[in-house]
């Protein structure tokens, strides 16, 4: 089973788990109906795209209402924290949540009891918090931007709006540097995937792969293109594909399906989901040529 | 600059310092029937001002905190990462033009708007939870028409994004009186 968890902003939401399904522009689990556009639900959708391709279950999710006060956050952690061993999820997805670490810490914790550990992708919030509490080398996967592998980089920031100036004002081209920095630190999961004009896949230190085609940089400002890289990533692990082969198909999908989508700033990022299919059915036998996959 | 070792039960990574006792008691009050957990603490000598109590807080939260003490009128000087070698909040602004529309950042937030009309188009970044929150509020609306990042955002991007907004708004601004 594969879990999804995270924020999603509607105050009224209540806490929620269950099996996620699409309808239109929402998404259903257990009675309660959320939007897939934004944030969390970007990030599920496109996992649920990968998950209905190759024939899996759809995902779990536990995701709860959260403006930003962290009501939602401390709900959901308290949840995963009490019921995790038995749910036993193979992977594990967090995502938008108020970075709070001693909940973070609490949950690591908990996870070490599991009978066989699930496979950990953070990304946002909680990628904020596994850095802030020394836990990054606990998670599999970060899927950082170009901002955030520079916070990854910085030793002693806590939150990407406290990066030393030399580091975010850095070229491109220091991007493998933070990289090396991160994993230097401690600061980044096994593997890294840096979204950016140039996405990255980098393991224990070394850049396995880059991948800059096809270019799309009308896709830097549509609000939820990386966090459907974070849900494509998930899916295809989840489908059994090697964390780095995953990494570099969940790039290539988000690249293609922004072509198809002929964005402009103003495009929304249902439109780039709703892509996904399409990439999946057309592309990926021919990729699987090149990359052996599965 | 040395500001303080974490210990095992700290609460967070922030410190709020304030010119004297009462407030800083007064500002632990209020947070905690706001729901934060924050915890008295010492501040190092470097941040004293006179008052020998500071607050711990989760620095993430610093926006929704600075609101709560607006509200129950709390004053306070400074909030201040609690680690070595800190750096200021992030002020660095990044524009990128794309015909039609502009992209600000600023750290890790973006916000994107129509030139001609000044019409916010989207808004991306950050892992807070009030990102997306604040991306539903925003979008379709004229920067003039919008909430401003800082009355609905809790966390430090929603700070950066206030940071961008601003940004937008002197370039909407300029170009609208040209």
């Amino acid at each position: 089973m594969m879990l999804l968890f995270g924020t999603i902003p509607d105050k009224n939401l209540p806490m929620t788990y269950g099996q996620v399904r699409q309808e239109g522009d929402y998404l259903y689990a257990d009675g309660q109906r959320f939007s897939r556009t934004q944030g969390t639900g970007a990030m599920i959708s496109a996992a649920l795209a990968i998950c209905n391709y190759f024939k899996l279950d759809p995902p779990h999710v536990l995701v709860a209402g959260d403006i930003g006060d962290g009501k939602g956050t401390r709900d959901i952690y308290k949840y995963l924290t009490e019921h995790v061993v038995e749910l036993a999820p193979a992977v594990i997805t967090m995502h938008y949540s108020l970075p709070i670490m001693a909940l973070l810490k609490k949950l690591c914790d908990t996870i070490k009891g599991c009978e066989k550990r699930p496979f950990m992708i953070a990304d946002a919030g909680a990628m904020y918090a596994a850095k802030g509490a020394g836990l990054a080398t606990e998670f599999d996967i970060f899927t950082p931007d170009t901002s955030e592998i520079a916070f990854l980089a910085d030793p002693q920031a806590t939150h990407p709006a406290y990066i030393s100036h030399h580091l975010l004002a850095c070229d491109a081209d220091k991007i493998p540097g933070q990289i090396a920095d991160a994993f230097k630190n401690n600061s980044a999961a096994k593997l890294l995937l840096v979204k950016g004009k140039t996405d990255y896949v980098a393991q224990a230190r070394e850049i396995l792969a880059t991948i800059d085609e096809p270019n799309v940089p009308t896709l830097e400002p549509i609000g939820g293109t990386g966090d459907t890289i974070t849900g494509l990533v998930s899916g295809l692990v989840y489908a059994g594909m090697e964390p780095k082969n995953a990494a570099i198909f969940a790039c290539r999908t988000n690249r293609t399906a922004g072509i198809l989508a002929r964005p402009t700033p103003a495009t929304k990022v249902k439109d780039i989901i709703d892509q996904f299919p399409v990439v999946c059915r057309d592309y990926y036998d021919a990729w699987n040529k090149n990359v052996k996959i599965l | 600059m040395a500001i303080k070792s974490k210990n095992s039960d700290s609460v967070g990574d922030g410190l709020v310092t304030f010119r004297d006792v009462a407030s800083a008691m007064k500002g632990e009050r209020v947070l905690r029937s706001s729901g934060y957990e924050v915890k008295l603490v010492a501040p190092p000598a470097e941040l004293r001002l006179g008052c020998d109590l500071a607050l711990e807080v989760n620095l993430v939260e610093q926006a929704g905190i600075e609101r709560v003490f607006t509200d129950e009128d709390v004053t306070f000087v400074s909030f201040t990462p609690l680690s070595t070698h800190s750096s200021p909040m992030c002020d660095i602004v990044k524009v990128t033009d794309f015909g039609q529309w502009v992209m600000i950042k600023c750290g890790n937030m973006k916000l994107s708007f129509e030139k001609a009309t000044g019409k916010i188009v989207n808004v991306s970044g950050g892992g807070c939870p009030d990102i997306p929150y604040l991306n539903a509020e925003m979008v379709d609306k004229t920067l003039t028409a919008a909430p401003h990042p800082n009355e609905l955002g809790y966390t430090l991007c929603a700070t950066m994004l206030e940071r961008a907004y601003e940004e937008a708004l002197n370039i909407y601004n300029g170009d609208t009186r040209s």
